[in-house]
């Protein structure tokens, strides 16, 4: 491997350009290595070379984003980089989102590969996008040495296309992929092993973190149903005999749409349930079960519903990765707003 | 309360004209096993067969597998199914180690939504590791019910005939001298060791799927049990549903944690006993009542720390993540031990559901991960995959064929009882 270009991002302090009154500096380009890349430049030896690094102001990144990135990002490429490197951010809030989002621009603008290195409670590692790498890093610039040393190693990984171990093992923050490996002990004595440790107040590492997930408020109660027009969602899995659409049993990859305009009911003949996760046999025997458009069609006789959007989005809720849901999520969300629909009914299992 | 475990090693099984053990040699009086599996007038009809480690043998529509085992003092063999429900855990049983009785059939009409789920296991190549039966010598009973039955009716006679071949195959060493002996019980540890329970939730869902305790399905409000019924057969698998996280028979017989709990009693720890739950309860409040019980048990008996398994899975980790919560809020420090769904190339988030208060996890697998296995000289158990898996790409082929399918479908590659040491890793 000759020697590979390395662009290396640094907010106003470390680029030496000033404290917090200087937050608010435009950003630079510098030659070659500054502040804590005199250091990396050494550990990365003689097969990258910080050719310069860009400077910019925490609060000039963090307050005009829109205006301030592409001049970033426009001083990186002019640099002509293999790699970019932003940080360390240590536990800097707003060194941690420029970071995140430089190397996510580079990512993605340049597509050049990006790597930074921050506290892991650091808010710019929600912000980072999961194609780019961030090595652990200490809460202050106290564990710099260390804190540079695994973000060099992992950049040197990256330009040499080595394969990466695991996130423990090779000091970066998990990038949410999950791999089967064995162990040298049994789970039943790793559970065993860990209790202990929990018990004597040791320290431990579980093998699966749980993170935080979006939360999702519920929405407001409908002031007034009588007036509202009343769509119809379910991930129950009922669809029509036959299951036309090929929606899958579990990990569906589809919805369907049902125009339900002059259907009175869902008759077991004309609908059927193809849901891999539960004992279907009822939902199959009366679809109502599961989309109760009989109990509908009363109430909209009866007033008590102002209109229905008639058409039933229907698909299968079992085991769907989560991202899949976000989109199917969206497209039927799409479908319903243009429609003008106010309130869903929405049915699972 | 105090077992002696006496284990025969087998080091090979042959067809022979008797049943016998000689030199580690179990034979097998082939006509006379199936003659007793055919007195169950449900079968139509039995066949066994032997696959040994390195074979060149798939095994397919595996139901449940079961160690060998006689009682020889101290009450029945697996009481509530093959006799009353005396109490377990106690006198002396006789295993013989290194050999499962699998039991395999395809029963018409039960490859449904609800019903039996393919199973499979290789005992040669990559496939061999990712089971407990790669190591050992099976003895494959291929069975047929008689048309007619009730899908319960067929699959319990299925079930039966495992563990009758497993008392029938155990029988020759009655009288003997085993050639190890361990003997479990819960003598007194000192007071200033943390006093930990085993909460272990045995799946039961539906008319098909369930666990025995006795005989019976096993129930949502907690039964405290000594960790020796669990060793003794008062635990049997009914559990057909998604194959790498069933636990079988067979890991109950060797249940992991209770041994691995039973390695550390009076050193590290006072092992108190084992709180039988249920997992996969169908009602949100039952579920509540559960994790609500479960605690309140774990504090009167002074629990400090608890390992909380599950089985199958989905919604079943609801059930372990409500037990897991309550009982942390009880004071009670927890280890969960769960498989994870992170999709064939790991990056989808790995759990149904999760609570804040689960901190310390064991992870004993993705299984979503793909595997791909050669093809194979010999398939046993049947000669198709069973229909109701034809979601599943891998088997769109016949069974001897080389086959890319995900863990999920290979039985036991990720029992949370966490017999194997499988493990998931962050990248």
């Amino acid at each position: 491997m000759g020697s590979v270009r390395v662009a290396h991002y640094l907010n106003q302090f470390f680029g030496g350009v000033g404290g917090e009154e200087k937050a608010d500096a435009l950003p630079e380009v510098r030659t070659g290595p500054v502040g804590p890349g005199q250091l990396l430049q050494q550990l990365l030896g003689a097969d990258a070379t910080i050719v310069g690094t860009v400077v910019c102001g925490d609060n000039r990144m963090a307050e005009r984003p829109a205006e301030t990135l592409p001049v970033v990002l426009g001083l990186l490429r002019d640099l002509g980089p293999d790699l970019v490197v932003a940080g360390p951010a240590f536990n800097a809030g707003r060194y941690g989102l420029a970071c995140a989002a430089v190397c996510a621009a580079a990512r993605r603008a340049l597509d050049i590969p990006a790597v930074t290195a921050m506290f892991p409670e650091n808010p710019g590692r929600e912000a980072v996008d999961r194609s780019v790498l961030v090595a652990v890093a200490g809460p202050t610039a106290a564990t710099m040495k260390a804190d540079l040393e695994r973000l060099a190693g992992l950049a040197l990984k990256i330009l040499r296309q080595q394969p990466l171990g695991p996130a423990d093992v090779d000091g970066y923050l998990p990038t949410g992929r999950r791999v089967n490996e064995f162990a040298d002990r049994t789970g039943a004595e790793r559970m065993v092993e860990m209790l202990l440790k929990r018990l004597r107040g040791e320290p431990y590492v579980s093998e699966l973190v749980v993170p935080r997930f979006d939360r999702i408020p519920p929405a407001p109660p409908v002031p007034d149903l009588g007036r509202t027009t009343l769509g119809l969602v379910t991930t129950s899995g009922v669809v029509r005999a036959g299951n036309p659409e090929g929606i899958e049993s579990w990990r569906a990859t589809k919805w369907a749409r049902y125009p339900l305009a002059g259907v009175e009911a869902l008759s077991p003949e004309a609908f059927t349930c193809v849901h891999g996760g539960y004992d279907n046999r009822y939902i199959r025997a009366n679809p109502h079960r599961a989309v109760p458009l009989d109990v509908l069609r009363r109430y909209l006789r009866e007033g008590r519903i102002g209109r229905l959007h008639e058409v039933l989005y229907t698909t299968v809720g079992n085991v769907m990765p989560v991202e899949r849901a976000r989109r199917l999520g969206r497209e039927v969300a799409q479908e319903l707003r243009d429609a003008n629909v106010q309130a869903v009914l929405f049915t699972a299992t | 309360m105090e077992l002696e475990i006496g284990s025969f090693r087998v080091r090979d099984v042959e067809f022979g004209p008797t049943t016998a053990l000689r030199a580690g040699i179990l034979s097998i009086d082939r006509r006379a096993l199936v003659a007793y599996l055919l007195e169950d007038r449900n079968l139509a009809a039995a066949n066994v067969e032997i696959a040994r480690p390195g074979d060149s043998a798939r095994i397919i529509h595996i139901l449940d597998s079961v160690e060998p085992r006689i009682k020889v003092s101290g009450g029945p063999d697996f009481p509530g199914m093959l006799a009353p429900p005396d109490l377990a855990g106690s006198g002396r049983v006789h295993r013989l180690a290194g050999v499962a009785v699998l039991g395999t059939a395809s029963i018409p009409g039960a490859a449904d939504s609800q019903g039996l789920k393919e199973a499979i296991v290789d005992l040669s190549g990559p496939g061999a590791r990712y089971h407990p039966f790669g190591q050992m010598a099976n003895v494959v009973l291929e069975l047929e019910t008689k048309p007619g039955l009730a899908t319960t009716e067929a699959i319990a006679a299925c079930r039966r005939a495992g563990l009758r071949a497993a008392v029938f195959l155990a029988e020759p060493t009655r009288g003997r001298t085993p050639e190890t002996v361990e003997t479990f019980a819960l003598g007194p540890a000192d007071p200033g060791l943390p006093r930990v329970a085993y909460v272990m939730p045995a799946m039961s869902e539906g008319e098909i799927h369930t666990t025995f305790f006795y005989g019976r399905s096993v129930q949502s409000l907690p039964a405290v049990v000594h960790p020796n019924e669990i060793l003794d057969g008062a635990l049997v698998s009914a559990d057909y549903w998604i194959a790498c996280h069933r636990s079988p028979t067979y890991l109950y017989q060797n249940e992991p944690v209770v041994r691995a709990l039973y390695g550390r009693h009076g050193v590290d720890l006072n092992f108190v006993g084992v709180l039988l739950c249920r997992c996969l309860i169908t009602s949100q409040d039952e579920k509540w009542r559960q994790a609500s019980q479960a605690a309140k048990v774990c504090r009167m008996l002074g629990i400090q720390g608890a390992v909380i398994t599950m089985s199958n899975g989905g919604h079943a980790y609801v059930d372990q993540m409500l037990l897991c919560q309550r009982l942390e809020q009880a004071g009670v420090a927890t280890v969960l031990g769960v498989d994870e769904y992170a999709d064939a190339d790991g990056a989808d988030f790995p759990l149904v559901t999760h609570v804040p208060e689960a901190t310390a996890i064991v992870s004993v697998g993705n299984q979503e991960e793909i595997v791909e296995w050669p093809a194979v000289e010999r398939v046993l158990g049947g000669s198709e995959f069973l229909a109701g898996n034809a979601y599943e790409k891998g088997f769109q082929r016949r069974p001897a064929e080389p086959l890319s399918v995900a863990l999920r479908q290979i039985y036991c590659s990720t029992t949370q009882l966490g017999w194997s040491t499988l493990r998931c890793r962050a990248y």
